[in-house]
């Protein structure tokens, strides 16, 4: 790694970490400024990128986010019961424009349920919700056509919004580019990889410029570089004022969101974890 | 309109993409005629007309399942119920009128006397109630080995059934039948007329049927409100 | 071991270097290094020191200002400001005073 890619890494680094666009600007042209008079190894100079990073929140903290806007998605007690099992109990949660939610919880709690209720997909059997303005959704899998090309698909999400072909296609690799794909091939989805095929599912669900955006774990099959580019495609949504939830069993990136809905039922039913069990020994 | 006519197109370039399915669906109603090509020419037109009923139902079939998850999506991104199963429905109708075309031709090169007309009706007929047919198969049955079941019930009862029999009106296909007749055997022109209204009433009410499943399918939850962005 | 320990000194003091340094003339950030080398205090490494300076600046104990330098590349200028020189007398006096009684006994204690 160069002193460039040290720098590049640096700027990403700073970034991510929401330090203001301006004060990082300075940051990065002041270290590159003492590389260049004294030159060096910047990994021994200044450090991992990583490192310097975090001394530099630490010395001058983070840009306060931008306000949140008004409510955009409100979910009020959802319940959902599938049969004699409750899914859901009274799950609430709201997120403003331009904010980040992240919905976790261990497997068959129903984050998926919750999504797909806030979505109008399925109905609950109690509660309300509450969207203002247009809504996205990107399932887990599946939601796209096998035999169908990228293109294609921008087409028909396009069209709905009466979009003309033209500008549905170059929006739609667009947006694409910026998870690091080059959508414009002629491979047909059933022929993409899985992690492809999400990248387009994603794609789509961001296509139609919505208020909402929900997200179901879209990240399946991606790479490293793919997950960290869908993670700066999400801050410039929500930075541009997308309300968005994503629901995520990954907790290391709940530093990056803005409000959690942790679904995992309390512990009601007689079961306890191992090391939290009442009484005393 | 455009977004009727995008769902067609794609349902289209979809279709013409399972290039081994298109092929099996037409080599059913040829292989139909052929077997019954030696003995008696109106029994062979009669399979040809079902071998285009259960190749156009199957791709509808196919077609449908293929969209469930899509179609959700797609209603989120503006689309409405009707655009998605019209659209839909148009789409296979076309590709029931191209594969139509070699089977009209068929009898023809093989040099049968019949009333073509009639053929055409019958074919017209068949096309026209397999689409829907074969959606609201898809709608309502989850998988498409259960579907394709269903039809090949479907079609096996209507290949057996007496057509003169109070039940046979019921089967979807009845219409070809009456209309094949006239037009294989020159029967008395109730035949024809029997035949084109029951076409038009079954597709009529099949096609209702699709737009019922997909109305309640793709509706508007009541849960969920939405207010206009503020 | 040793470097670890003049690493745990340096950063509790740097702070008060830079101070003084400043409170001599503006100065960016390589010349700052190279004065504390010079003045024998040992290389400071650019993460160490950049951080502390941003901290000055954001408490607005030092005001910094980009200029292009007669030659080589633009350089940020820091300068210390009025709580600067205040924070300078008031943080100095209280490291002497912490200091000269180390001083002593460490003094006392390597000739005995």
């Amino acid at each position: 790694m160069n002193s460039d890619d040290w720098l590049r890494a640096l700027t990403a680094e700073l970034h991510q970490r929401r330090v203001a666009a301006d004060a990082a600007r300075h940051v990065v042209a002041e270290a590159a400024t003492h590389l260049r008079e004294g030159g060096g190894d910047p990994w021994v100079v200044f450090g991992p990128p990583q490192q310097y990073a975090g001394a530099i929140v630490e010395s001058i903290g983070t840009a306060p986010g931008p306000r949140p806007g008004p409510v955009r998605l409100h979910a009020q007690g959802i319940t959902k019961r599938y049969g004699r099992q409750t899914v859901l109990r009274d799950a609430t949660l709201t997120v403003r424009a331009g904010q980040i939610a992240a919905v976790v919880g261990a497997n068959g709690c129903g984050k998926s349920t919750f999504l797909r209720i806030c979505a109008g997909l399925i109905s609950p059997d109690a509660g309300e919700v509450a969207v203002s303005g247009r809504l996205g959704y990107c399932p887990q899998s599946g939601g796209t056509a096998d035999f169908l090309l990228p293109d294609e698909h921008f087409v028909l999400v396009g069209a709905g919004q009466g979009v003309a072909r033209g500008p549905a296609r170059r929006a739609g690799r667009a947006a694409a580019r910026q998870l690091g794909w080059e959508a414009g091939g002629a491979t047909q989805a059933r022929h993409l990889s899985g992690g492809t095929r999400q990248k387009l599912n994603l794609t789509m669900s961001a296509l139609s410029n919505p208020d909402v955006l929900l997200l179901d774990e879209p990240y399946q099959g991606f790479d490293q570089g793919t997950y960290l580019n869908f993670w700066d495609q999400l801050g410039r949504l929500r930075d541009a004022g997308t309300a968005i939830v994503v629901v995520t069993h990954l907790l290391n990136q709940l530093d990056r969101v803005d409000t959690v809905l942790d679904l995992t039922p309390a512990q009601q039913t007689g079961w306890h974890a191992p090391g939290v069990q009442g009484g005393r020994p | 309109m455009n977004r009727l006519v995008t769902v067609a197109e794609m349902t289209l370039r979809e279709l013409l993409r399972r290039r081994g399915v298109l092929l099996l669906l037409l080599l059913m109603p040829l292989t139909f005629y052929l077997i019954r090509r030696d003995s008696y020419l109106g029994q062979s037109v009669r399979s040809l007309l079902l071998g285009v009923g259960w190749a156009v139902s199957t791709a509808a079939l196919f077609a449908t399942t293929a969209a469930r998850e899509l179609e959700p999506r797609l209603r989120l991104a503006g689309y409405r119920p009707h655009h998605l199963y019209l659209g839909r429905m148009l789409g296979l109708w076309t590709v029931g009128l191209v594969i139509s075309v070699p089977f009209f031709l068929l009898p023809w090169v093989d040099g049968a006397d019949l009333r073509y007309e009639g053929l055409a009706a019958a074919l017209l007929c068949a096309v026209g109630v397999a689409a829907p047919f074969g959606m609201l198969i898809g709608a309502l049955l989850p998988r498409e080995l259960e579907g394709t079941l269903l039809l090949l019930t479907v079609v096996t009862v209507q290949m057996l059934i007496d057509p003169a029999g109070s039940g046979a009106r019921l089967t979807p296909f009845w219409s070809t039948r009456e209309i094949a007749t006239w037009s294989v055997d020159h029967t008395d022109g109730g035949y024809l007329a029997r035949g084109v209204l029951h076409g038009i009433v079954v597709t009529a009410l099949l096609a209702l049927g699709v737009a019922a499943v997909a109305s309640v399918r793709l509706r508007r939850r009541r849960h969920l409100r939405h207010l206009p962005v503020g | 071991m040793e470097s670890d320990r003049r690493g745990q000194w340096l950063r509790g003091v740097l702070d008060i270097c830079v101070l003084a340094l400043l409170a001599e003339r503006e100065s960016y950030g390589y010349q700052l290094a190279q004065a504390l080398d010079a003045a024998g205090v040992g290389p400071i490494q650019g993460g160490t020191l950049y951080p502390v300076l941003l901290r000055l600046q954001k408490i607005g104990l030092v005001t910094a200002q980009w200029r292009e330098g007669t030659a080589g590349p633009a350089r940020k200028y820091y300068r210390l400001t009025d709580d600067g020189h205040a924070a300078l007398r008031q943080g100095g006096s209280a490291w002497l005073t912490f200091v000269r009684p180390v001083n002593d006994i460490v003094t006392k204690g390597v000739a005995r």
